[in-house]
Formats: structure tokens, sequence, C-alpha cells
């Protein structure tokens, strides 16, 4: 893995190390992977052996790179030894510190201590309380007010997979948190702050800080509607209700006009032609829109008709085409793939 | 078996009232509106076909079914971010050939007493190909052999690629490793691929002196793709009265072109290497004759009905990859015909997992297990 995070440095000199080393303690917690798991993943990462000693059990281990477990003994190149929680861990490196070594054994040093039970949890880390409807309401606000927000204003969520490109990465409040979509680069904005100069970023509707974990659940449907390059941000409050309305149910489940809509989407111009259809009163605008012959905009018609149980131009038939197409953009998401490399 | 989606389409688009298209009323009613034009209704068809395929193949179920991947696995992703692409088409092909090239040979010996000396070999049609021999410093005499045939879907990886842990059994057991180029597709397609492998085992049977190589303990070994071509060389050095084998090494073999197992729906667009990628492998090896009835055995073995006389067999896979189901049906048909094989399945594994993150426990229990059955094979 050490690898993998200079060749990352590489790619994408502006990629938040950071929080992808907190991502990848916090996954190996909730994982409950062991002792020797949580050093071998340090020294995986610094590319030298990691050690610890406990000092009630005066037990020590020292594991490689590779994630073998060493023989005892110490050694003399220790670097950036960190005391904390009754256990002394550290890194055997020749020469000075990396720059990523430091956050590597604090993130070290936490999740032994809560896979040691010293600590249940981090108190360091607090933003994804405030987004969990789960946690007490009264522990939302204080967790809010020690995060310096105001009780009579309104936020938003944003949220961005960790490998989001930034162009500029200002000072924010901001954590990884986890999702039901997995380890998430997530952060609490002013609700005036409608953008963010990264991309793939969805923004969340503006609320109180009591309905904060609806702006994650908007943020969510929002980074799943991206397409980058084409669509690098979407903020919810340009869709409304339909996002909340999405948000708030199983897109992965079965839907009526959506699973009639996959047919549809399976031609190479579906998602060109329905946006364009979408978009305009008229066929002539769509095709317009779309960049087409009216003739072949007509045709594409034709084949949707034919593959739909209902007419997506009449009555109600075009609410139900919008909301099913936009259900399918959510299903069918890339937003959060890792964009291929050729890309970078 | 088709998904919930093939059904909803098409009774709903029977249940319309509204005006069903000549097309839909089959072949004569469309040639009847639109006379002469068999070519048309047939290109129309052949695209309807295709699209129900991909949406049997999207399988909404098996995707919700799919087991996690392991902790450990997923804390080295969130490193990534991501995954490196999971869905490998035949536009990233190139990009793959750069990016999936091996080490350099300094970083593969990595300083041990290991010697690597370059041959050739006649492949396929006797075209020239390269093999990289490699030994311990201080063997001596003849020694077991081991023929590697590299992976990367068929169309990209050389010999020098994943040969990393395959090289610790020069040190660990002093074999003789022979690591070969063949042409890949879509460049070179069926039989090219396979029958170059074929040649190398025969030339490494014929070569067994000046290689130093024993005879009575010659295995071949092979990963994802390669896993699958060195299945099919066990086959054919069984049918063709070749050269014998002492054991089969198959590491998460690419052994099935039809794609039809529940695993290779599951993964879709995320792991390592997908129903997709495994689509564009497979199409670039075989074309249009992919799925159909006259694919050879030795390019897809889990097509054989016949598994008596082959080799021990040692099969691994991780149980959240595409791979999973033919590896698993490979094992048991060997079983079935009295065959010996051994089979593990990680949980939580994706494909490649041990090249991923060597470190994780998953990972270093593979690699263990490996070790002791190939010291059981062809240690001394």
């Amino acid at each position: 893995m050490q690898e993998l995070l200079a060749r990352l440095k590489a790619l994408d000199p502006n990629a938040s190390l950071a929080l992808r080393i907190i991502a990848c303690f916090d996954e190996l917690v909730r994982g409950g992977v062991n002792i020797h798991g949580l050093l071998g993943a340090a020294a995986s990462l610094a590319g030298c052996v990691a050690g610890y000693t406990g000092h009630e059990s005066a037990r020590t281990l020292r594991v490689s790179p590779s994630g073998q477990a060493l023989k005892d003994g110490r050694a003399d190149w220790r670097v950036g030894a960190l005391e904390a929680d009754g256990m002394t861990v550290w890194l055997e490196r020749h020469g000075p510190a990396h720059v990523n070594d430091r956050m590597i054994l604090e993130r070290l040093a936490l999740a032994l201590a809560v896979r040691s039970g010293h600590q249940a949890e981090d108190p360091l880390r607090r933003l994804g309380d405030l987004l969990d409807a789960d946690v007490d309401v009264e522990q939302r606000r204080a967790t809010a007010s020690k995060l310096g927000l105001v009780p009579r204003l309104r936020y938003r969520v944003a949220s961005l997979p960790l490998f989001a490109t930034w162009k500029q990465h200002r000072e924010l409040l901001e954590d990884v948190v986890h999702t039901r979509l997995g380890p998430l680069h997530v952060c609490v904005l002013p609700a005036e702050v409608k953008h963010i100069d990264a991309s793939p970023c969805g923004i969340g509707v503006a609320t109180a800080i009591d309905d904060l974990h609806r702006s994650l659940a908007t943020a969510l449907v929002s980074l799943r509607l991206c397409s980058v390059p084409h669509v690098p941000v979407v903020v919810a409050d340009d869709y409304g209700g339909l996002i909340d309305l999405l948000a708030q149910c199983s897109i992965d489940r079965p839907l009526l006009d959506v699973e009639e809509l996959e047919g549809v989407m399976q031609h190479a111009w579906a998602v060109q032609t329905l946006d364009a259809l979408l978009r305009s009163a008229s066929i002539r605008d769509a095709s317009r829109i779309a960049g087409v012959h009216h003739s072949t905009m007509q045709a594409r018609l034709e084949t949707i008709r034919d593959l739909l149980s209902f007419d997506p131009l009449e009555g109600i038939g075009r609410t139900r085409v919008g909301l099913a197409f936009l259900a399918w953009r959510v299903r069918h998401s890339s937003a959060l793939d890792l964009p291929p490399p050729t890309c970078r | 078996m088709p998904g919930p989606v093939v059904p909803s389409v098409l009774q709903r688009s029977c249940l319309r009232t509204r005006r069903i298209s000549p097309f839909r009323r089959g072949p004569a009613a469309y040639l009847q509106a639109q006379p002469g034009r068999e070519q048309t209704f047939l290109k129309m068809h052949r695209m309807n076909q295709r699209i129900l395929g991909n949406l049997r193949a999207l399988d909404p179920q098996a995707r919700r079914d799919r087991p996690a991947f392991d902790p450990e696995l997923r804390a080295g992703l969130a490193i990534v971010g991501g995954m490196f692409p999971p869905t490998v088409t035949s536009d990233l092909i190139d990009f793959m050939r750069v990016s999936y090239a091996g080490p350099a040979l300094d970083t593969l010996i990595g300083g041990r007493s290991i010697r690597c000396e370059e041959r050739v070999f006649e492949g396929y049609g006797g075209h020239e190909l390269k093999a990289s021999v490699f030994r311990h410093e201080q063997a001596s005499g003849r020694r077991p052999g081991v023929l590697f045939v590299h992976s990367g879907g068929l169309m990209f990886g050389d010999r020098f690629s994943g040969l990393d842990r395959m090289i610790d059994f020069v040190e660990l057991l002093g074999v003789v490793l022979v690591s070969i180029e063949y042409r890949l597709a879509p460049e070179h397609r069926d039989p090219y691929p396979r029958e170059d492998v074929y040649a190398a085992l025969e030339w490494m049977a014929s070569h067994a002196e000046s290689l130093g190589v024993r005879l009575d303990r010659l295995l071949i070994a092979g990963a994802s793709a390669g896993g699958g071509l060195a299945a099919g060389a066990a086959l054919a050095a069984r049918d063709r009265g070749g050269p014998r084998l002492c054991g089969q090494l198959l590491d998460y073999p690419m052994l099935d072109d039809r794609g039809l197992t529940k695993s290779t729906r599951q993964f879709d667009g995320i792991g390592v290497w997908d129903r997709v990628s495994n689509e564009t492998g497979w199409n670039a090896l075989l074309g249009d004759a992919r799925g159909g009835p006259d694919v050879s055995v030795y390019a897809a073995p889990a097509r054989a009905t016949q598994h008596h006389d082959l080799p021990p067999a040692f099969l691994d896979v991780g149980s959240a990859e595409i791979f999973r189901d033919e590896t698993v049906a490979y094992a048991d048909a060997l079983w079935n015909a009295g065959a010996d094989a051994e089979l593990h399945v990680w949980p939580g594994g994706f494909h490649a997992f041990d090249i991923f993150a060597p470190h994780t426990a998953l990972s270093r229990g593979m690699i263990a297990t490996r070790r002791a059955w190939m010291s059981r094979v062809l240690g001394d």
C-alpha cells in the first residue's frame, strides 16, 4: 500500500492523503480488525516496521510492511514515537520522518485504543455524530456548538468521494464520515455557500442544525447525480422536492417505471435524448438541444415509446419519465467510481 | 435465470393498449410494412437480443446478494479512494498495457541470490518468443521446474507481471522458474495464446537438461488469465500425450468464456475485474465465437467434460470476485472425476487481493497456504 500511496501522490499532488489515512483506519476499526492487522496497515502505509508496547500488559508487537510479526527486540531507529492511552506506538525508519508519519501514528494509536477497549470513540472527530439522526438531539446540539456552529443559523452539507479533485481547498469544517455509500469526504457549509471548487461534489439542501442529517441525505443523492466532467457539482436546491423524495426512497430496490426505463437506457443515445426531451417543450426543441436532426429525434422517441408502457410526452407520462430518469441516474451513478486513469 | 427486469419490460409492453409497432409483431409483419428491409430487421433484432442479454446480466438481485469485501481490504481501498478501473473496455487496452507492465528485474530479485537468464523458445507456428529463467545461485544439479503463465486478462501483462510471489519459490524451494511471453489478444486471437503456452511446456520438457529441470517434478502455474491458460495446457498435455506434470497451480483462474455464473453478475462495476472486463478479454481472444458452441476446452477449460488423469490441482479464489463460481465448479468437476484437487475460497477477497494488499491477514493466509501446497508437491 505504501507503493499505492506514493503512486497516488505522483498522480495527484493535491490528493487529500490525510483524509484517506483517516478513512483507512476507520474501516479497520469498523471491521473489528485486530492489533496485528492495525500495525500491518500502519507499516504498509509507512513502508517501514510499525510497533507498539502496551504499558499495562507490557506486550510489544512489531509488524513489517508485508504484515509479518517480527521477533521482539527494540529497534534503535524509531521515529516519532507517540505515547497515548497507556501505550507507545512508533515507526522504525532510518533517516528523517516522512510527511504522513505523524498522521499514521495518530490514527494507529486511536485505533489501538478502541481495539483495546480504552476508548469508545475518537475525541477529535464529531462531524459524523452531528449528521446522524440516531444520535440524541441534545448531544448533536452540544457537538454543533463545540464545532462553532450558531444555533439559529442554517447550514448545508457537501459530500465528495475521497478521490475528488480540488481546484482550491480552503479551510473547511470537514471530515471523513461513514455513509451507506462507504467512507466519504463530508463538509458542513453556511447556508449561503452553494459552491465548492471540487469535482465531483454534491451539495445538500440548507437545514437547521437539528436536521443536518437530511441535508446529508440530499447531498448524497446530489453527489450521485454528478457525472464528471460534464456535471462536476450538483446542488440539491436545483431539484427541490425531487431530490428530497429520492433521498427518502430505496433507489436500488425495484421501482416500476425505472425498471422499464432500463431497456431504453441500453441505447447509447438514451441519456442525451431523454435529457433533451425533458428540458424542452417540443420535439423540435429537443432535437435542437440534443443537436440531432428532427427525424432522428422522432425515430428515437418512437423507440422509447415502443419500450415503455406509457407515452413519455403525454400528461402524467412526462412526470413519470422525468422522475424515473432521475432515479435511473442515481442508481447507475459512476460518481463514486474511481475515474479511469487515462483521465488523470 | 433472467432477473426481474426482463419479464417486467416484456410483459408490460404486451399489456399495452397503444399501437404495437410492426417490428414487435415479428418478421412477417415487419416485412409486410417495410418490404425488402430484411437486413434492417436482422440488425434491429440483433440489437434487441444484445440489449436483453445486457438486461439479464444487470441482475440487480445478484448485486444486492454479493459478499462484502474483507475489512482490511476495504481499508486498502479507502487509500486509493475507490478502485483502479473495475471495468476494462477495449479502449483501455493500450493504457493497461503500459500500467500493467511488470516491475524491473532488480526490483523483482531484490538483492536475493537469484540469477536470471534470458532464453528464446519457439511458440505456435515456430515464432520466436522470450522466456526468463530464474534459478538459485547455489542450485546445483537438476531441480524441480515451474512454468509460469502471467496474468493480464489475455490482453496485457508481460512475463514479469505478478511474478513477485512466484519468484519466492526459487528461494524457498530451489525451483527453476520459467516465465514466458505468450502472444496477446486481440492482435493474436485463439489459438495463439494457448498454443504459445503449450509450446513453452514442450520446450521446457525437451530442454530439461540444459535448463537443469527435473522431468519428474514439472509443474505449470498461472494467475487469472494465466491460470486459465495453465489449466488448458494441462488438459492439452493429457490429451496429446505431452509432458507429464506433477501439479497445476491455478490462482483465481479465468476459465469460462460464457459468463453465466452468479458471481459474474454479482460484481458488475465493482472489484478489480468485473463482468464487462471479462467480456472484453474473452471477446479479444475469441471474437464472435465467445459463448458459442465452437470454443476449445484448451482456451476455456470450464467447458471440459473429461477431468480424469489430470495432475493434482491447487485452486484459490476470493469469495467477492467474478471467478469464484467457475473456480469452485472446476475443483468440483476434478473431484467428481477422482482427480486430486485442493480448493481455497478466501472470504471477502476480491480478484488478486494478495497482490493489492499482501500485508493483510487474508493475503498472508492465501500466500502461506499456497506455499504449503507448493512445498508438498515440489519441495525436496
